[in-house]
């Protein structure tokens, strides 16, 4: 365990200093994803300044919305997406087998060794846009509000990083999981906007099975003092646990497919 | 013979699509859910108004499959393939081939295209209609001018993800360029919100550029929201914006060409 904890600063140090080599590269990357997410989010603003709102919530209910959907994200997939994105690869091509005998554990490895510091331009335009919306929307500021949210934040980011893993784990076993990806992005695309604006299957979907309601509806509706669909009154207590909930559901999973590894062949 | 081999790649890639199932189903669930927000969205706002400045709920859910899946094809494999051809130098197999490499792109991507719109699109078009029901073309002129349009709009996104795709052979990657590119296009393209909902200044720039004729127009033509006049109009600045587009990608290919290094080996 302390070898673990001492050789992860070591992991990190050299995956951003690959990435450092081409700081052109990288700081493009920064600017093209703040400017993605800053065109879709002037999109969504242009549509409630022609309409009011969308389903009851303002523009600056909805900014806050939005950031901490985008921040939650970057945090999470930070130690999670290209990682277990790129771990298919990894089976396909007989490296897994490599990582498995390295005396440290696995998902560790592969977390730290490529922590993504790619998600700069989303953090600062997350940041950005939240200290905006505090100053504009009411929240009854007390220090269990900054708690809550604060707690809510890190398990949202737990969250993501548990899908993630458990999407990536499921290629020990199936080979192929990279398009679950895609089904991935589906569900938290809606989870950027409030709840209530869809149909109830997919209010229960994204709230059990696909738990991204979890990601920043429910705790900014909280915060806003909103009613929170399908969950009412349970809204605060169920948004603490989920996050806690989806990582002991993401190890169960990992410990089960590496137990089912066989390997994809020579 | 040169025309038929062009064909038989675009064949070559709507059959090699056809090895990956997981990908079809994945991909059109995804795009189900996309159309899925866009439509929840659109019910939200026209709850209590039947219309819009004259535009009604079921022309806003007919446009946004049109506007998205339909005619926002996935340019990002197309910008992928040039960029991965670039950086790992297999360019140059491509240029000792008797071929055009922009026009190889065009037959691949169309197959690519052809194969997308019949494995994904018609199926996510047929859940919509049948959940939430799809308006047909305004009339015969609309509808014959929305193919020609479709048409346009193709050559249009294709171009455009091309010029990009080539600048990897400055930049090296283009991987950046799509995040760019595609922030352009969620905005100026009318994808997500169309045109005729902008505020008017911003309406009026957006409707001048070329992204727009990718899916706000087409989309609009379909519903015949641009009189006959209109109609003839912006398909002839489409056409003139295409060309210029077209004129411009011939230069940066030349350019391109001499430009190449091709590292390692």
């Amino acid at each position: 365990m302390t070898r673990e904890l001492t050789i992860i600063p070591e992991l990190v140090r050299m995956f951003v200093k690959t990435k450092a080599e081409y700081p052109g590269a990288m700081i493009l990357g920064w600017v093209s994803q703040f400017a993605s997410y800053g065109a879709m989010y002037t999109a969504i603003a242009l549509i409630i300044a022609r309409f009011g709102t969308l389903g009851g919530w303002t523009w600056s209910e909805m900014a806050l919305l939005l950031s901490f959907h985008l921040l939650s994200y970057s945090l999470g997939a930070a130690f999670s997406f290209t990682q277990f994105r790129d771990l298919e690869e990894l089976v396909r091509m007989g490296r897994m087998d490599a990582i498995l005998v390295k005396p440290i554990g696995p998902w560790v490895y592969m977390v730290f060794s490529g922590l993504n510091i790619g998600y700069a331009g989303h953090v600062v335009l997350a940041v950005g846009l939240m200290a905006w919306a505090l100053t504009q929307v009411q929240i009854d500021w007390t220090p269990w509000m900054v708690l809550y949210l604060l707690a809510t934040l890190i398990g949202a980011a737990m969250i993501v990083c548990a899908i993630m893993t458990m999407i990536g784990a499921t290629a020990l076993v199936w080979v192929r999981s990279r398009h679950l990806y895609s089904i991935f992005f589906g569900f938290w695309e809606l989870a950027r906007y409030p709840l209530n604006i869809f149909p109830g299957v997919l209010q229960i979907l994204l709230l059990t099975l696909a738990p991204l309601g979890f990601m920043s509806y429910v705790p900014v509706a909280v915060a806003l003092n909103k009613e929170v669909v399908l969950l009412g009154g349970w809204a605060a207590s169920a948004s603490l646990i989920a996050g806690p909930v989806a990582v002991l559901l993401a190890m169960m999973h990992w410990r089960f497919c590496l137990r089912n590894y066989q390997g994809a062949g020579g | 013979m040169r025309a038929l081999a062009y064909t038989a790649f675009a064949a070559n890639a709507f059959q090699a699509r056809l090895a990956y199932r997981n990908q079809v189903w994945a991909g059109a669930f995804g795009d189900l859910v996309f159309m899925f927000a866009r439509i929840a969205i659109w019910i939200s706002v026209y709850t209590g108004a039947s219309s819009h400045g004259g535009v009604t709920l079921p022309e806003m859910i007919t446009y946004a499959l049109l506007a998205g899946p339909v005619l926002y094809w996935d340019y990002s494999r197309l910008l992928n393939d040039v960029d991965t051809v670039v950086r790992t130098g297999d360019i140059a197999v491509y240029l000792l081939k008797p071929l055009h490499f922009p026009v190889y792109l065009l037959a691949n991507h169309f197959g690519n295209f052809a194969f997308e719109f019949l494995a994904m699109t018609v199926p996510v078009a047929l859940v919509v209609g049948l959940t939430f029901g799809l308006l047909p073309p305004a009339d015969l002129f609309y509808a014959l001018a929305f193919v020609a349009y479709w048409g346009l709009s193709f050559m249009m996104l294709f171009v455009l993800a091309t010029l990009l795709g080539l600048a990897a052979f400055w930049l090296m990657t283009a991987q950046s360029l799509d995040w760019f590119f595609n922030s352009i296009m969620t905005l100026l393209s009318g994808g997500l919100l169309p045109l005729w909902f902008f505020p008017d200044w911003l309406a009026a720039i957006a409707g001048h550029l070329p992204f727009a004729w990718v899916s706000y127009y087409p989309a609009a033509v379909y519903l015949g929201k641009l009189d006959v006049i209109q109609t003839l109009i912006y398909f002839g600045i489409g056409l003139a914006w295409l060309s210029v587009l077209l004129g411009a990608l011939v230069w940066l290919w030349s350019a391109a060409r001499h430009r190449l290094v091709v590292q390692g080996g």
